[in-house]
C-alpha cells in the first residue's frame, strides 16, 4: 500500500497502522466506560453518635388472658406483679394500661404495631394463664418490640396454682434480661432481722420475704437475739448469729425444714460469718482478747483455719465471686478501713482513703465493686468502689445508713436505716448509680437485709 | 550507521545543521536572561475536618436575637405607586384655603393701583409720580406677598406630599429598578430565615448542619441500656437506608456487633429501636437525597459517664 502524500508518491511500504477505526472505537470505549465507571471512592455518609439518654424504658403490660373464664384474675396479678417488679427497678417506665388502645384478647396473633406505636411503648408483654386439669397453672407469655415489630421471646412454664408469684417474678427477670442485657434480680428472696416492740426491748426474729416483700415467713421465734443473716449460695440455708444462752454462737438453718444446728461452738465471741462462693466454707472474724482476726471453718470437715494474725480488730469478712480474695475491715492501721487479702491469707492491702471509718464491705456477685459503709462528718453513707480502690462513690447518705447487701445481678443494693428517736429502722434499695432510692416494704421495722442469689 | 538512501544526506546535513542551531540560541539566550519565577505569597492553609468546620461555625443556640430581624434585600416588583386620595384631598382643601385668601386680598389692592394705574396709562408722560410710586410699591409688595403666599401653599403642599411619600411602603416606587446585585450568602435561592446561630446559609450541599440536625435527634431517641453506660468500649455500627420522606426503607443492617459482652445485643437493639423511633428524619432535605439515602451510624456512648 503506498500512501500520497504532500511530497508526491514514496515508494515506500508502510503498512497500514493496525486498525485505525479499531482504535478509535477503543478509545471511544475506554472513554466511555471511565464516564460510567463508578465513581470512585463516593464516600460512604457516616455520623457518630455518642450520647444517648439514660431513661426508663416505656412499656406496655396489657392484663394476662385468662385460658378460661376464672383465671381471670390470677392473670390480673401475676402482671400486676410484673409492672411493680419493672417498675421498681428503674429502668422501665410501664404505661398505664387505661391508655392502651388494642385489647389483647389472643396472645397467638401479632398485635396492632401501630396503636402501641402510637403511645409511645417500645416494647410488649402478653401472656395467657390457663388452670390445667391436674390443678397447675399453664402461663404462656411474648414479648414483642415495637420497633422493629419483632417477637423477642416466646415462653411457657408450669407451675403449683401457689406458685403464681414465682412465675411473675421469673417472667420478668425474662424481660428484664432481654431488654437491658443484665440478668434480672427478681426472683430471690431477703433474709433480715424484724424488729418489734418497744425499743428498749427489742423482739428480733429472723424472716425471710420475697424480694419485693410478699410472702413474709418468720424463722425464728423471738427468744434470742438474732444478728446478721446470711445466705447460703445453695439458697436453702442460712447463717446467722445468735446471743441465746450466755454465748453468741453461730447457727446454720435450713429454710425448709427450719432444723438449726450450731456451727461451732467457739469460746469466743464471734462476728458476721459467710458463705464462700461454693457453699462449703464458712468465713468468720473470732475475738481473742481485745483483737478479733479472721478464721475460715469448712463445713464437712470443720477444720478451722486461721487467715489473720494482727493485734488488731479484723472482721466482717467477705468472699469475692471467684473464691480467690476477700474483703474485709481492719484497724490495722489506726482506724477502720477496708482491705482486700488472698482467700488463704497473706499479706492485707488496704483499699479505702477516703475521709472517714470504713466499714462492712461487702463484694458484689459481678465482681466489679465492694460496697461499704462509711462513717464520717456525722453522717453515715453507703457507698461502692472498685476492688482496687478506685472510683468511690457514695449511693446514699443519712443518719444511720448500713448493712449493704447486693442484689443477685449485682446492680441494686439493699441496706437499712434508722432514722433515730423513737421509729425503728426499715430496708431501703438503691441503684449502683446511686439512682432510684425505694423503700421496701415490711411488716414491722426491719434491720440486717440478705439477698438470697437467684432461685432459678 | 550507514544511510543507505543517498536522497537523505543533504535533508539531514540540513536538519542537523539547524537542530543545533536552535540548540545554541536556545543555550545562549536562556543563559543571558534567566527567568525567573516571581515569588507568590504565601497563603496559610488550614486542612480540617468536617468535623471541625461544623464545629467552628456552629454558632450559639442563646444568642442574643435581634429585636426586629432585618430581612434580606429582596428584589420587589415594580408597583404602581397607589393613588392615596385620601391622603392628597386635605393640602388641596388648604390650597384652595390659601388660595382663596390670596384671592380677596389681591383684588382689593388691585382695586387700588387699577385707578393708579389708569392714572400713569392716562398721564403716559414718565414723571415719576410718588403716588403711582407707591402705590406701584404697595403692589409690589403685595404681589411679593400674594406670591410668598402661593409659595407657601405650595410648600405646603410639597410637603405633605413628601411627608405622605415617606411612608415606607411607597419606598419601593422611588427605589431603583434594577436587578438587585446583592445576593444571600451563599446557595441557590434566597434565605427567608433571619439567622440565630444558624451554623451556615442554605447551600445546595448536604450541609454538615443537616447531619447535626439528625446526629441530635438520634440523640434523643437513644435510650441505653444502663448496664451498657458502666461497661463502655461498646460500639455498634449500623447502615440505614432512607426513603425520600425521610422514613427507613428497610430494617437497620448491623454492620459492626459490638465486643462480646452480655450488654452487646441490648446495645444493638437499643441502636435499631433508636432509629426506628426517630423517623422520619425531616431535616434532611429532598435536594441532596442522594448523599444521604444510605448511611452508617455509628453508636458509641463513649461521651456518657463511662462508669
Amino acid at each position: 500500500m503506498t500512501f500520497d502524500n504532500l511530497y508526491g508518491r514514496l515508494p515506500v511500504v508502510c503498512r497500514p497502522l493496525p486498525v485505525t477505526r479499531r482504535m478509535l472505537l477503543a478509545g471511544a470505549a475506554a472513554g466511555a466506560a471511565s464516564l460510567w465507571s463508578p465513581r470512585g471512592a463516593s464516600a460512604q455518609t457516616r455520623i457518630d453518635v455518642t450520647q444517648g439518654t439514660v431513661k426508663p424504658m416505656p412499656i406496655a403490660l396489657p392484663d394476662f388472658v385468662g385460658g378460661t373464664p376464672n383465671d381471670g384474675e390470677v392473670g390480673r396479678n401475676v402482671t400486676q406483679v410484673i409492672t411493680a417488679n419493672l417498675k421498681r427497678s428503674g429502668l422501665f417506665a410501664p404505661i398505664d394500661q387505661a391508655a392502651y388502645i388494642e385489647r389483647i384478647s389472643n396472645i397467638d396473633t401479632a398485635p396492632r404495631f401501630p396503636e402501641w406505636r402510637t403511645i409511645a411503648a417500645q416494647a410488649l408483654v402478653t401472656g395467657r394463664i390457663t388452670r390445667q386439669s391436674d390443678g397447675r397453672l399453664k402461663t404462656e407469655f411474648r414479648l414483642w418490640d415495637i420497633a422493629t415489630t419483632e417477637q423477642l421471646i416466646g415462653q411457657q412454664y408450669f407451675t403449683v396454682a401457689d406458685n403464681w408469684r414465682r412465675i411473675a417474678h421469673i417472667i420478668s427477670d425474662a424481660v428484664y434480661q432481654r431488654l437491658t442485657g443484665e440478668k434480672g434480680y427478681f426472683d430471690s428472696r431477703v433474709v433480715f432481722v424484724d424488729e418489734s416492740g418497744p425499743k428498749n426491748q427489742r423482739v428480733k426474729r429472723l424472716a425471710i420475704m420475697d424480694q419485693d416483700g410478699a410472702n413474709v415467713r418468720y424463722l425464728t421465734r423471738g427468744d434470742d437475739l438474732v444478728v446478721t443473716p446470711r445466705f447460703s449460695p445453695s439458697t436453702q440455708e442460712i447463717t446467722y448469729m445468735s446471743y441465746g444462752g450466755r454465748e453468741p454462737r453461730v447457727f446454720l438453718l435450713n429454710i425448709e425444714t427450719l432444723q438449726r444446728e450450731v456451727v461451732g461452738n467457739f469460746p469466743n465471741m464471734s462476728f458476721s460469718p459467710r458463705f464462700s462462693p461454693d457453699g462449703q466454707r464458712v468465713i468468720m472474724s473470732l475475738q481473742q482478747g481485745s483483737n478479733s482476726n479472721l478464721y475460715v471453718l469448712d463445713l464437712r470437715s470443720k477444720a478451722m483455719t486461721r487467715l489473720t494474725e494482727t493485734p488488731a480488730i479484723d472482721t466482717a469478712p467477705s468472699y469475692s465471686p471467684d473464691s480467690a480474695r476477700i474483703c474485709f475491715e481492719s484497724d490495722r492501721g489506726g482506724t477502720q478501713q477496708i482491705y482486700v487479702m488472698a482467700a488463704t491469707g497473706g499479706a492485707a492491702q488496704r483499699i479505702s482513703f477516703g475521709e472517714g471509718r470504713y466499714s462492712t464491705p461487702v463484694w458484689s456477685p459481678r465482681g466489679d465493686y465492694i460496697a461499704f459503709t462509711k462513717q464520717g462528718g456525722g453522717s453515715f453513707g453507703i457507698g461502692i468502689m472498685k476492688p482496687d480502690g478506685s472510683g468511690e462513690r457514695i449511693l446514699t447518705e443519712g443518719f444511720h445508713n448500713e448493712g449493704p447487701t447486693f442484689a443477685p445481678n449485682g446492680r441494686v443494693i439493699m441496706f437499712f436505716r434508722d432514722p433515730g428517736g423513737s421509729a425503728g429502722p426499715s430496708l431501703f434499695t438503691v441503684d449502683i448509680s446511686g439512682r432510684n432510692e425505694q423503700k421496701v416494704p415490711t411488716p414491722g421495722f426491719a434491720s440486717d437485709p440478705a439477698w438470697s442469689p437467684l432461685l432459678s | 550507521m550507514k544511510f543507505k538512501l543517498p536522497e537523505m544526506k543533504t535533508g539531514l546535513a540540513i536538519s542537523a545543521l539547524v537542530h543545533a542551531a536552535l540548540l545554541l540560541w536556545g543555550l545562549i539566550s536562556f543563559a543571558a536572561k534567566p527567568l525567573e519565577a516571581k515569588p507568590s505569597d504565601a497563603l496559610p492553609v488550614d486542612i480540617i475536618s468536617d468535623k471541625q468546620f461544623s464545629q467552628m461555625t456552629r454558632g450559639v443556640k442563646n444568642a442574643p436575637k435581634d429585636a426586629k430581624p432585618a430581612p434580606l434585600v429582596e428584589k420587589v416588583g415594580t408597583p404602581n405607586p397607589v393613588d392615596d386620595s385620601t391622603a392628597k384631598v386635605t393640602p388641596k382643601k388648604e390650597l384652595d384655603a390659601t388660595r382663596a385668601e390670596v384671592q380677596p386680598p389681591p383684588p382689593t389692592p388691585e382695586q387700588k393701583p387699577s385707578p393708579a394705574e389708569a392714572k400713569p396709562e392716562k398721564k403716559p408722560e414718565p414723571k415719576v409720580d410718588p403716588i403711582a410710586e407707591t402705590l406701584k410699591k404697595e403692589e409690589a409688595k403685595k404681589k411679593a406677598e400674594e406670591r410668598a403666599a402661593k409659595a407657601k401653599a405650595e410648600k405646603l403642599e410639597r410637603e405633605k406630599k413628601q411627608a405622605q411619600a415617606y411612608d415606607p411602603t411607597k419606598i419601593a416606587a422611588l427605589l431603583d429598578k434594577r436587578d438587585a446585585q446583592r445576593h444571600a450568602a451563599a446557595g441557590d435561592h434566597l434565605s427567608m430565615t433571619p439567622g440565630l446561630g444558624k451554623s451556615q446559609g442554605t447551600a445546595s450541599v448536604l450541609s454538615q448542619s443537616e447531619l447535626d440536625a439528625m446526629r441530635r435527634a438520634l440523640r434523643d431517641c437513644w435510650t441505653i441500656p444502663e448496664g451498657a453506660v458502666n461497661a463502655s468500649k461498646l460500639v455498634v455500627v449500623i447502615r440505614v437506608l432512607f426513603k425520600r420522606d425521610g422514613s427507613v426503607a428497610a430494617p437497620p443492617v448491623l454492620v459492626q456487633a459490638p465486643a462480646s459482652s452480655p450488654y452487646g445485643p441490648a446495645m444493638a437493639e437499643s441502636a435499631k429501636r433508636a432509629i426506628l423511633t426517630c423517623q422520619p428524619f425531616k431535616m434532611l432535605r429532598q435536594e441532596t437525597y442522594e448523599l444521604w439515602k444510605d448511611i452508617e451510624i455509628t453508636f458509641d456512648p463513649k461521651d456518657m459517664f463511662g462508669g
